[in-house]
């Protein structure tokens, strides 16, 4: 670990085939990298939308996530995020913005989804990343590796479900507390946690 | 530099987008001037993506491609392609304008304004409201039913737990009884988000408590 840490990030971050695909669809307009994260991203998507309940729009979803990813290809910057951190948070604001619109009228709502929840490297003042953030999506492939199936489930349920920690605890039955635990636990293992106690 | 910051349990319902918008813009104003909580969400988004991988996947087909690409042709003809906003104004000013001591602030009791902003976030049952500790001013003895998470926008207050300063955050609850006192020479100024009204526990409780109705 500690030798991959040292590669320089430019290194690293080049390896992520996705993120070059991303870059030429936001440089050149190429159609066919973009053809390439359909058919890899496309069917991710829709089954993060049937997961939480847009089951009856999730083809919709996915055309707005890619269309969204279309439009701002230009803006995205492999050195901010990679492209499948970039694509998810694309995806959830896309989901939050469907249901913000189903509940109220456009005029409504005085803050954009995006004021709220940005999407990596929207914002130019953000300083151009660390290794730390390249490295995290790597390290936490690897970590979850190592975690336990019921740690797994919990996060996948506040992730792709998108219960709160509370109904997560009501599904399965199980304290409150015992979910916050597992969560601690898994988040621990992840370094985020870790990354508290160095506040 | 903000001391106080969410947890990492908050920060992960933020990252999954299982937050309501009041709660988000909370947390939307710390991580605007907290880097270190911006690394934070930067590694949980990618806990996202990768458990969206980790997940089974659902088919798509080739005609759904095809309506996309026409959708982004048509966008060519409009020639409507995102730019970076240069002057992106925050969420805050978007909300309030730039002025906070200009608003229509109502007063309570002693050194304690206030201003119910839950109508600015149509279908949300939660309680925003902002608040306003005069200078040097003392806000009574009070608890909280259920949770309020509460951010600093302006000055800095401080209670028996420490001293919170802008844009530090912090989360009371039914435990937590406190006396805040404005610190420094401005009022401070804070943005709460109430899941339930406020029950005061000292003597004024009936009169002055600007939650109950």
């Amino acid at each position: 670990m500690s030798t991959l840490e040292q590669k320089p990030a430019r290194a690293e971050g080049r390896k992520d085939p996705w993120s070059q695909m991303l870059e030429k669809v936001g440089k050149n307009q190429d159609r066919q990298a973009y053809h390439a994260l359909f058919e890899h991203f496309g069917p991710q998507i829709k089954y993060y939308a049937m997961a939480n309940g847009l089951a009856s729009h999730a083809e919709e979803l996915v055309q707005e996530v890619f269309v969204s990813i279309w439009r701002r290809s230009c803006l995205y910057d492999w050195r901010k995020a990679a492209a499948s951190t970039w694509i998810f948070t694309i995806a959830r604001n896309q989901r939050i913005d469907m249901l913000r619109k189903m509940k109220r009228t456009s005029a409504e709502m005085q803050v954009e989804t995006e004021d709220l929840w940005q999407i990596p490297g929207d914002n130019e003042d953000e300083p151009v990343t660390s290794l730390h953030r390249l490295m995290s999506e790597r390290r936490i492939r690897e970590s979850l590796s190592h975690l336990p199936e019921e740690q797994i489930t919990v996060i996948a349920k506040v992730y792709m479900e998108n219960k709160s920690h509370q109904m997560v605890a009501d599904e399965l039955d199980i304290p409150l507390g015992t979910v916050k635990s597992r969560v601690r636990l898994a988040l621990n293992k992840l370094k985020v946690i870790l990354q508290d106690q160095n506040v | 530099m903000t001391r106080h910051h969410p947890d990492s349990l908050t920060l992960m319902e933020y990252s999954a987008g299982n937050l309501t918008e009041p709660h988000a813009l909370c947390i939307r104003l710390h991580l605007d001037q907290c880097p270190h909580c911006c690394s934070r969400v930067d590694t949980l988004d990618s806990l996202g993506a990768v458990m969206m991988e980790h997940q089974p996947k659902a088919d798509v087909s080739e005609s759904m491609f095809d309506r996309i690409l026409s959708r982004i042709d048509s966008d060519v003809e409009k020639n409507d392609v995102v730019r970076r906003d240069v002057h992106r104004m925050s969420p805050l000013q978007k909300l309030l304008g730039e002025d906070l001591d200009s608003l229509p602030w109502k007063r309570q009791l002693g050194d304690v304004s206030v201003l119910d902003i839950s109508e600015r976030f149509p279908g949300q049952s939660e309680q925003v409201v902002l608040q306003k500790l005069a200078a040097g001013g003392k806000a009574p003895a009070h608890t909280h039913r259920g949770e309020e998470t509460t951010i600093v926008l302006q000055g800095a207050f401080a209670d028996q737990k420490g001293v919170f300063n802008q844009w530090d955050f912090v989360v009371l609850n039914d435990q937590d009884e406190h006396k805040p006192v404005a610190v420094g020479c401005e009022d401070c100024i804070t943005l709460s988000v109430l899941s339930a009204p406020v029950k005061l526990t000292g003597t004024f409780t009936r009169m002055l408590n600007p939650f109950i109705r």
